[in-house]
């Protein structure tokens, strides 16, 4: 890049006409009127200069801002009340179902859905029943298993005791049994101590 | 006073479709001479009207206007709806799931008390539990609607105190609200 000298001027009213012989400006240009044509050559360092400094404005204006919804950074205190948020295009204010074709559509969509709780209640009731029922014939399964068990034990009970009746010669144990039975809870209390002065 | 949203109407007839089978077709059938039922809110009450009605009323202000037509219902502050007795004409007339109830339980359930299983007279067969029934006398009258606090075969088993109905609403309201039935 060239530089560009500045000339300082002592006395810029000092002109050719001013008349002043020692002025620069009265030095300067050629006093016999023939002016030798100057060698036209190409400015050498005010174009590519001059390009440069465009192709940098070019570059500042190429650099992309970008805004905060771009870069996806949440926003803060910028939340927008529901009802202040108004979406382009749209009709303004609320919309009215009014017809009956649209009135049918909502109230078949509804209808399936109670329909389908519904069915799906009545499934579950019945099969809670069914759970219920099940387990309702196991118990009593479990107890007529326990009855019938202790009938049996009951049975050979009596049947063993039928056999030694039958034998005539009862055995020791079951002959003092009796004997208890027998004589009661007084017959085990011991004899009163007494005692006798002469 | 307005038509309904999409949104509305769902809620709207989600809950109807509590107590009523497929015929709530019919609620907004064309008529023969060519008028038809529409849903109108005004305020937060729901309005079951002819349209030529609903047109008509157009000429009152929303603040004179008390009531046109039949109020199903008023939608509460959170969007839910709240179905109140005066829609029971209209409930009765495509119900579902149907309870009778004696002579000895109409005066407990006409002043507010759910349905104890003594006081049932017969029920609609298969009703399962938590499902939106219309209540008659063994005459027929509807007096009310409630939601079933057992199913059918459960409600076999229980004792007759126990609660088999839990009630929504009941003629006696027409009476005991009558302050707030209309105006809010």
């Amino acid at each position: 890049m060239g530089v560009s000298r500045t000339k300082t001027v002592k006395n810029k009213h000092a002109s050719n006409k001013s008349g002043i012989s020692g002025s620069k400006a009265s030095k300067s240009g050629p006093v016999d009127g023939i002016v030798k044509s100057r060698k036209k050559g190409p400015p050498p360092s005010s174009k590519p200069g001059k390009g440069k400094g465009l192709a940098a404005l070019m570059n500042k204006k190429k650099k992309k801002t970008y805004t905060a919804e771009e870069l996806g950074i949440p926003k803060l205190n910028m939340i927008t009340p529901v009802g202040v948020e108004k979406p382009k295009g749209k009709k303004k204010g609320k919309v009215f179902v009014d017809d009956r074709e649209s009135m049918n559509t909502i109230l078949a969509l509804v209808q399936a859905d109670k329909e389908g709780e519904i069915e799906s209640k009545m499934i579950k009731a019945r099969q809670m029943e069914e759970i219920r029922e099940a387990r309702r014939v196991e118990t009593e399964k479990k107890e007529q298993e326990r009855k019938a068990r202790l009938d049996e034990t009951k049975e050979s009970l009596r049947k063993k005791r039928k056999r030694t009746k039958a034998d005539g010669a009862p055995d020791a144990d079951e002959a003092a049994v009796r004997d208890a039975m027998t004589a009661g809870s007084k017959a085990a209390k011991p004899k009163k101590k007494r005692v006798a002065f002469a | 006073m307005r038509p309904l949203t999409e949104e509305e109407t769902k809620t709207l007839f989600a809950k109807l479709a509590n107590y009523t089978g497929s015929s709530l077709n019919n609620l907004i059938a064309p008529l023969e001479d060519g008028d038809r039922y529409v849903f109108r809110l005004q305020r937060d009450r729901v309005y079951y009207v002819l349209l030529s009605i609903a047109n008509l009323a157009t000429s009152i202000g929303r603040d004179k206007l008390l009531s046109v037509g039949t109020c199903l219902g008023k939608f509460s502050k959170t969007g839910k709806f709240r179905l109140h007795i005066t829609s029971l004409p209209v409930l009765a007339a495509h119900a579902r799931y149907k309870i009778w109830i004696r002579p000895n339980g109409t005066m407990p359930f006409l002043y507010g008390g759910n349905i104890v299983k003594a006081h049932v007279g017969r029920w609609s067969d298969d009703c399962p539990e938590h499902q939106g029934v219309v209540v008659y006398d063994m005459n027929d009258t509807p007096l009310g609607f409630g939601v079933t606090a057992r199913s059918t075969g459960e409600a076999r088993k229980l004792d007759p105190t126990g609660v088999v109905c839990f009630r929504q609403a009941d003629c006696g309201e027409f009476l005991r609200d009558e302050d707030t039935l209309f105006a809010s």
